[in-house]
C-alpha cells in the first residue's frame, strides 16, 4: 500500500496593484518550460504564444490616460471549457486542481483552443526548433512539444511533483507557502515577479497566504460581489468556469472620470 | 478504368501495410521489444558481475554499479572509473592467462579509461521522453513496509513476499538480469504503459497522467 | 530476418505511411545510447538538479542569482533568495543570460584580423599566438594604452584598473546612458561618494522625475522588490502614492497613479517651485533646519521659483489640469507630497540628460531634506565603502568628455594599444564623436576579450574571447547596496563547452603582467586566487553573513550564499551642505537643445537595455511593456499628433537631427506628450550574430548614432535628451512586430477599483490578519 498522498487544490493570486509589467514571469516561464523561440515571423504571423503573457489595455486620453498590465496565463478552471470538448481525452482537472493537457495524448483538433474564453492555449504550427548549442540550456523535466498538439501552462506540475518526492514522500509534511520557495518549487513566474505580485499556494492549505482570497470571492459569488472584503474577483466570472487564479483589482487612486477636487 | 479487383487489391495491400507497419512499431520498439538484446559495444556478461557466488559469478549487488537507483531518479550507468575499482587488478597485467575471465574485453575496459574514452552503450530499457519515471520511489516501494504477500501484474504475476532485497525489487521489472549474458526484456515485464497503470491501481498508487507524463 | 529497430526504420522509411510511423515513434539514434562517462562526479547524475549561487552580469547592477545545473548544463538561472540586493527576484535579462551561454554564435576561441579593419574577415589562430601578440603589443604600445569594459566593481575593477597603470594607461567603463550626473548630484546634495539606496517599501509618497527605476534604472529588481511593498505591502497601513514626472510615457509611468507630461528638460524648476511651497507654507518636516539649508533666507532663497512663475514653465496640458491654473497644480503636488511622509523624491534618466541635467537632479534630491526623509526609514539610506581596502565599491564610468578626449588621443596618436573587453563604444557612443573613425587608424592596434561579435570587435586586429560569466569567477560590490556592506561573489557554475574555447578575461591580464614583469600590484595567478585571499580577509573580519570555524569553511559558506553581508555595518549619515538651496538655485539654468521640431527621447529598452542584450533571442521577443513592439526599432508619437501628421502605425519615418538621421516605423502611443518623440535603444546592430541582426536600416536603427554630443554643465556626461528632431514621411511602410493583437482582446482583466473604499486604499492584506 502506497502512504496516502496529500490532496491539494493549487490556486493563484495575481496582484494588479503590483504588476509593474515588466516581462520577468515570461521570460522565467519561457526558460523552465522550453517554449520555443518567438521569431519575428512567428509575430508577424500572429502565431507567437507565451504561456503567461502581460495584456496591455490603455484608458482614457491624452493628457489623462492610463496603461493597465494584466498577467493572463491558463485559469486551471474548475469547470473548465476546454476539457468536454476535447474528443480524445487530453485534458482533465486533476486531483491536484490542475487543468492538465497531456501531450502524447493530444491529436490537434484545436477545439480546446476555441473553447477557451482566456486564450490561454496555444496550437504548435511548427515543429520547435533551437540551434545546436541553445539546447543544452533545455529542461529535462519538460517535454518537447512538437508541431501538431495543443500546449498550455502547467502551473510548473514539474516543479510540484519534484517537490512531492523530496519534501513530501521524504518528511511528510504539507507542501506549504514557505516550502514551495525555499526549494524553488514555486511555479517559474511566481518565483520571478519581483514585486511578488504573483502568488502560488494551496486552496486546501488553510494557512496558505492565498487562502483568504478564495475563502473570501468563494464566499461571495458574483452576485454578491459588493460585499467581498477584498479586492478578489476573476476573470469572466460571469461565465462560471470558477478558475484557481483569483485577481486583485487595480486600485485607482485618482479615477479618470471622477470630476477631481484636488490634482 | 482499373478492374475493380485491381482497386480491391491496391486497398487491401495499402490497408495491410499500414496494419503491418503498426503492428511492427508496436512489437518491436525498445522498450516494448521483447527478445531484443542490441548488440553492446563491450560484452559486459551481467552473469559474472551479478550472478551468485555458488553459480560462478562474483554476486555484486546491483545498487554497487547503478548507485543512484535507490538516491534518485535515473539507475545511472556507473561511469568507467567504478569498472577500474576491480579491473585495476583483475586484468591482463595481473591475471595468469588460463584465467576463465575473457581478458580481452577487459583491456578495452581498461583502454577506455586510460584514453579518457566514453563508452556508449546501447539501451535495452528505454523510456519515451515524455515520461518521468523514478526508481527511487519504486525500490522504496518494494523494500520497505511491513511483511505482506501481494500478487503483482508484472512478470510471472506469482504472489511475491514484500519487503524485498534491493536487488530482488530490480528483478519485479527488469527480470533476472543477474542471469543474463545480454540484458533483454523478458515476458511479461514489457513496459508498456498497460504494465504500469496496472500495477499503480493494483497498490493503489496515484493514477494521475501528470505523475509519469511530463 | 530478424525485426530489429533499425530494420523496421528502414522499412517504414520506403512508404510515406512509414514516414508517419517515423515522426510519431521515431527518435534520433543518440537517443537510443546510454553513456558511461569515464569520471563521474556526484552532481553530474542523471535527473539531479544543483543550484549554485553566483552573480548575473547581463545589467550593470550585478544581482545575486541561483543557477539550476543539471548533468553539467546550466538549465534556469533565478534570483538568490539571500542576496539581499535582489530578495530571490530576477528580471528578464537574467534569464536571458543562459542564451549568452549557449549561444549558437559565441565567438569559439581566439582570432585575428585578416581583411582590412573593420570588414570584420577574422581567421582563428591559437591561444598561444594570441597571447603572444598580446605581449608583444603591450610591450611596444603600452604605454597610454586604453583598456574599455563595461562598468565593474570589485576585483574586475581593480585588476582591470591596476593592469592599465602598470602600463601607464588608464581603465574606463563605458555605458551609453550613464550614470555620471546621477553621481554627481549625490555628491553635491548628500556629500556620498556611492550611490544611495531607496527604501521604497516604507515610503508613502513617491515622486519621481524621470526615472524609469521599474524597468532599467540604477537596480530595477531591487526598486520593483521594494515597490509591491509600497503598494500592497504586508502590514501596512497605507497604500503608498506614486507620482512619475516625465515628458515619456515609461513603464515605471504606467504603473504610476499619476503621469505628469512635463516639458522636457524643467524638472529642476518644478522641484524647486515644490520646495518654495514647503518653505513658504511651512510644511517641512520638524526636524528639518530651513533656515541652514537656504542660508537663512527662508522662502526668499528661492523668490524665482514660486509657482506663479515656474507654472507657466512646465507647459502641462490644460485637460490635465482641470480648471486649475498650474500654480495651484503645485501647490497641491507640495501639500500631498509633504503631507504623505515619509516621501521620497527621486530622479534620473532623461531630467538628468540635459545640458541642465545636474540642475535638475540636485533640486530633486534636495526635497528629501524638507520632508525629512534623508537618512531615514521611507527615504534615502546610504552605503558603506567596501569592506576590504582597495577594492572598488563604485564604477568608473566614462563622460561624453572623458570620450571626446579619448578620440583625440587616439587621432594624434597618444594611444596607440586599445584593449576593449564587453563594452561597445562604436555602437554605443554617438557618431559626432568619430570615435568609430578614430579607430581607422593603421598605427593603433585593438584587442577584444568579447565573447560576442559586435560593432567594437568587428574593427579589432584580435580577439580573445571571455567566458561568459557563468563559467568565470568574479566578485562585485554592489550599487546601490542594500545600506550596509554586500561583496557578492560569482563563481563558474558550468564549464564551456567543449567545441569552445575561451579564456577568463582576467586571468588573462593577470599572467600577462605576470609575463612582462609588471606584476608589482597584481600578485595573484587568477582570480580565483584573489577572491580566496579576499575571503580569508573577510574570515579575519570576524563579522557578517557568513559563520565559519576555519578559513576554508569560510570559503565554501560564501560560496555557497553568493557573497557576503553585514547588516549591522550600515552607511554613513549626510547632513545638508549650508546653503544648499542658494548654490541650487544659483546653478538654476534652462535646457539648451540642439536642431529644431520636437523633442528626441531615446530610452533603454527593458530587455535590450542599450543594445548589450540584442543577440539573445528572449530579450528580443519578450515584449517591450508599453507598445508591445518585438525584434524592430521604433518611433513613438502621440497618437492624436501623429494622425494630424499624417502618419499611420507601420510607417516608414527618417527622424533627422542636427547629426544626421535615422529610420523606423512609427508606433501611435496614446500616452505620449504631442511634442515629444520616444525612440528605444538596442536596434541597428551592424555587426554581431545573427538574432542581433534581425532587420535593415528601415525597422532597425541605432538612435545613439544620431545624437548631438553636448554634454551636462558640470559633469561632462552625455546630455542624451537635449535633441530636437524633425519627423517626416519616407512613402513606406511595413507591420509592426508587435504582441497587441495576437489575442483578440476581449477585455477579460480589465477591472479597477475606481472608487475604492478607505478600506481598500489602505492596504487589505487578509492574510496579515491571521
Amino acid at each position: 500500500m502506497v502512504t496516502n498522498r496529500i490532496d491539494h487544490k493549487w490556486g493563484m493570486v495575481v496582484d494588479l496593484d503590483k504588476c509593474t509589467g515588466c516581462q520577468a514571469c515570461v521570460v522565467a516561464c519561457q526558460a523552465e518550460n522550453n517554449l520555443p523561440i518567438n521569431t519575428k515571423d512567428f509575430f508577424l504571423q500572429k502565431r507567437a504564444y507565451e504561456w503567461i503573457r502581460i495584456e496591455r489595455y490603455w484608458e482614457g486620453e491624452y493628457p489623462n490616460v492610463k496603461a493597465r498590465f494584466i498577467p493572463v496565463l491558463c485559469q486551471h478552471c474548475e469547470n473548465a471549457p476546454c476539457e468536454p470538448v476535447c474528443p480524445v481525452y487530453a485534458t482533465y482537472r486533476n486531483d491536484d486542481g490542475l487543468n492538465v493537457q497531456i501531450y502524447n495524448r493530444c491529436v490537434g483538433t484545436r477545439y480546446c483552443i476555441n473553447n477557451c474564453p482566456y486564450q490561454v492555449r496555444f496550437f504548435n504550427f511548427w515543429q520547435p526548433n533551437w540551434p545546436e548549442r541553445l539546447k543544452n540550456q533545455l529542461n529535462p523535466d519538460v517535454t518537447i512539444r512538437t508541431r501538431g498538439i495543443t500546449e498550455k501552462c502547467t502551473f510548473c506540475v514539474q516543479r510540484l511533483r519534484r517537490a512531492e518526492l523530496q519534501v513530501e514522500r521524504v518528511s511528510g509534511e504539507r507542501l506549504n507557502d514557505e516550502k514551495l520557495k525555499a526549494g524553488n518549487y514555486a511555479p517559474a513566474c511566481t518565483q520571478a515577479c519581483p514585486t511578488n505580485a504573483l502568488m502560488f499556494g494551496d486552496q486546501n492549505d488553510a494557512e496558505s497566504k492565498i487562502r483568504p482570497y478564495f475563502d473570501d470571492v468563494n464566499t461571495f459569488d458574483i452576485h454578491h460581489e459588493e460585499e467581498r472584503t477584498t479586492r478578489g474577483y476573476r476573470l469572466l466570472e460571469e461565465i462560471n468556469t470558477r478558475p484557481s487564479i483569483i485577481y486583485l483589482k487595480k486600485v485607482d487612486q485618482y479615477p479618470l472620470n471622477e470630476d477631481e477636487d484636488h490634482v | 478504368m482499373l478492374p475493380l479487383v485491381l482497386v480491391g487489391l491496391i486497398v487491401t495491400a495499402i490497408v495491410g501495410f499500414i496494419i503491418v507497419v503498426l503492428a511492427i512499431s508496436w512489437f518491436s520498439n525498445p522498450p516494448f521489444g521483447l527478445g531484443n538484446a542490441p548488440p553492446q559495444p563491450i560484452a559486459f556478461p551481467h552473469t559474472v558481475h551479478a550472478g551468485s557466488v555458488d553459480q560462478g559469478g562474483v554476486g555484486i549487488q546491483c545498487e554497487f554499479c547503478h548507485r543512484n537507483v535507490t538516491k534518485g531518479e535515473a539507475a545511472t550507468v556507473p561511469a568507467v572509473e567504478n569498472c577500474l575499482f576491480c579491473h585495476k587488478q583483475i586484468n591482463a597485467e595481473n591475471q595468469a592467462e588460463d584465467t576463465p575471465v575473457n581478458l580481452a574485453e577487459i583491456q578495452r575496459v581498461v583502454d577506455r579509461f586510460n584514453d579518457n574514452n566514453p563508452i556508449d552503450w546501447e539501451r535495452v530499457h528505454r523510456l519515451p521522453d515524455h515520461v518521468r519515471f523514478v526508481h527511487e520511489a519504486h525500490i522504496r516501494f518494494l523494500t520497505q513496509g511491513e511483511s505482506r504477500t501481494e500478487i503483482l501484474p508484472i512478470g510471472d504475476e506469482q504472489p511475491m513476499q514484500l519487503p524485498l532485497t534491493v536487488g530482488e525489487s530490480c528483478s519485479v521489472c527488469h527480470g533476472n538480469v543477474a542471469g543474463m549474458t545480454e540484458v533483454q526484456p523478458q515476458a511479461g515485464q514489457s513496459l508498456k504503459m498497460g504494465t504500469c497503470v496496472d500495477c499503480h491501481k493494483t497498490n493503489n498508487a496515484p493514477t494521475d497522467c501528470t505523475i509519469c507524463h511530463k | 530476418m530478424k525485426f530489429t529497430r533499425r530494420n523496421f526504420l528502414a522499412w517504414a522509411g520506403i512508404s510515406a505511411v512509414g514516414a508517419v510511423g517515423c515522426d510519431v515513434f521515431g527518435s534520433e539514434g543518440q537517443e537510443l545510447r546510454l553513456q558511461s562517462p569515464v569520471m563521474q562526479p556526484e552532481d553530474l547524475v542523471k535527473g539531479r538538479d544543483n543550484w549554485y549561487a553566483t552573480l548575473c552580469r547581463q545589467c550593470p547592477t550585478s544581482e545575486g542569482v541561483l543557477v539550476r545545473v543539471m548533468e553539467g548544463r546550466a538549465k534556469k538561472v533565478q534570483g538568490n533568495p539571500m542576496y539581499p540586493v535582489n530578495w530571490g527576484k530576477q528580471s528578464a535579462r537574467c534569464d536571458a543570460g543562459l542564451q549568452a551561454l549557449y549561444h549558437p554564435e559565441r565567438l569559439a576561441g581566439p582570432m585575428r584580423r585578416t581583411g582590412a579593419r573593420g570588414s570584420g574577415e577574422f581567421a582563428p589562430t591559437t591561444w598561444q599566438q594570441g597571447l603572444d601578440t598580446l605581449s608583444a603589443q603591450l610591450g611596444e604600445r603600452g604605454n597610454g594604452l586604453l583598456l574599455v569594459t563595461e562598468p565593474i566593481r570589485a576585483h574586475q575593477a581593480l585588476i582591470s584598473s591596476r593592469f592599465a597603470n602598470a602600463f601607464g594607461g588608464r581603465h574606463l567603463g563605458f555605458e551609453a546612458l550613464d550614470q555620471t550626473t546621477y553621481r554627481a548630484a549625490v555628491k553635491d546634495v548628500y556629500g556620498q561618494d556611492l550611490l544611495p539606496d531607496f527604501d521604497l517599501a516604507h515610503a508613502n509618497f513617491l515622486l519621481s522625475f524621470g526615472a524609469d527605476f521599474l524597468s532599467t534604472w540604477v537596480s530595477p529588481t531591487r526598486w520593483s522588490v521594494g515597490y509591491g511593498d509600497f503598494r500592497q505591502g504586508e502590514g501596512r497601513t497605507q497604500r503608498g502614492t506614486h507620482v512619475q514626472v516625465e515628458p515619456r510615457f515609461s513603464m515605471t509611468a504606467a504603473s504610476a497613479d499619476k503621469w505628469v507630461p512635463i516639458k522636457p528638460g524643467i524638472e529642476g524648476y518644478l522641484a524647486l517651485s515644490l520646495a518654495h511651497v514647503i518653505i513658504s507654507e511651512n510644511l517641512q518636516a520638524v526636524s528639518t533646519d530651513v533656515n541652514a539649508l537656504t542660508g537663512g533666507q527662508g522662502a526668499a532663497a528661492l523668490a524665482n521659483f514660486s509657482p506663479d512663475q515656474v507654472g507657466p514653465m512646465l507647459e502641462l496640458p490644460a485637460a490635465m489640469l482641470k480648471g486649475h491654473s498650474p500654480a495651484d497644480w503645485i501647490r497641491e503636488l507640495a501639500r500631498d507630497f509633504a503631507g504623505h511622509t515619509p516621501a521620497l523624491a527621486i530622479g534620473g534618466d532623461s531630467a538628468a540628460a540635459h545640458s541642465n541635467g545636474l540642475f535638475n537632479l540636485e533640486a530633486i534630491y534636495a526635497l528629501n531634506y524638507l520632508v525629512g526623509s534623508v537618512g531615514e526609514v521611507g527615504g534615502v539610506r546610504f552605503n558603506p565603502g567596501s569592506p576590504i581596502a582597495d577594492l572598488p565599491a563604485a564604477s568608473t564610468v566614462g563622460t561624453m568628455a572623458d570620450w571626446t578626449s579619448v578620440a583625440g588621443d587616439i587621432r594624434e596618436g597618444r594611444t596607440r594599444l586599445l584593449m576593449v573587453h564587453s563594452a561597445d563604444p562604436v555602437y554605443g557612443l554617438p557618431a559626432s564623436v568619430g570615435f568609430g573613425d578614430a579607430l581607422n587608424r593603421d598605427d593603433l592596434f585593438i584587442v577584444s576579450f568579447s565573447p560576442f561579435m559586435n560593432e567594437t570587435t568587428a574593427m579589432a586586429d584580435l580577439i580573445l574571447p571571455d567566458r561568459i560569466y557563468l563559467e568565470d569567477w568574479g566578485s562585485d560590490i554592489p550599487e546601490p547596496a542594500p545600506g550596509y556592506q554586500v561583496l557578492g561573489i560569482q563563481q563558474p557554475v558550468v564549464n564551456p563547452l567543449s567545441d569552445l574555447d575561451p579564456r577568463s578575461f582576467v586571468d588573462v591580464l593577470l599572467s600577462t603582467a605576470q609575463e612582462l614583469d609588471r606584476d608589482g600590484d597584481l600578485p595573484w595567478g587568477s582570480l580565483q586566487q584573489a577572491l580566496r585571499e579576499t575571503s580569508d580577509a573577510l574570515f579575519a573580519l570576524n563579522r557578517g553573513s557568513v559563520e565559519a570555524t576555519s578559513a576554508g569553511e569560510f570559503w565554501n559558506s560564501l560560496l555557497r550564499q553568493g557573497g557576503w553581508w553585514d547588516e549591522r555595518e550600515t552607511g554613513p549619515s549626510a547632513s545638508a551642505p549650508n546653503g544648499l538651496y542658494n548654490q541650487i538655485a544659483n546653478r538654476a539654468a534652462q535646457p539648451i537643445f540642439s536642431g529644431e521640431g520636437m523633442y528626441l527621447m531615446p530610452f533603454s529598452h527593458n530587455t535590450l537595455l542599450d543594445g548589450r542584450n540584442t543577440h539573445l533571442p528572449w530579450a528580443q521577443a519578450a515584449p517591450d511593456p508599453i507598445t508591445t513592439i518585438t525584434w524592430q526599432s521604433w518611433v513613438e508619437i502621440n497618437q492624436r499628433q501623429m494622425e494630424e501628421m499624417g502618419f499611420r502605425e507601420g510607417d516608414i519615418v527618417q527622424v533627422r537631427s542636427s547629426q544626421g538621421s535615422i529610420t523606423a516605423p512609427v508606433y501611435p502611443n496614446p500616452a505620449m506628450r504631442p511634442d515629444v518623440v520616444g525612440v528605444p535603444l538596442g536596434q541597428g546592430r551592424r555587426h554581431g550574430p545573427e538574432y542581433a541582426i534581425v532587420g535593415d536600416d528601415r525597422e532597425s536603427s541605432n538612435v545613439l548614432s544620431i545624437l548631438a554630443s553636448s554634454q551636462v554643465e558640470g559633469t561632462g556626461a552625455l546630455a542624451w535628451a537635449s535633441n530636437r528632431v524633425q519627423v517626416s514621411s519616407t512613402g513606406e511602410s511595413i507591420r509592426i512586430v508587435k504582441f497587441e493583437g495576437e489575442f483578440t482582446s476581449r477585455e477579460i482583466g480589465n477591472q479597477i477599483d475606481n472608487n475604492p473604499s478607505e478600506e481598500i486604499i489602505k492596504t487589505t492584506s487578509p492574510g496579515a490578519s491571521h
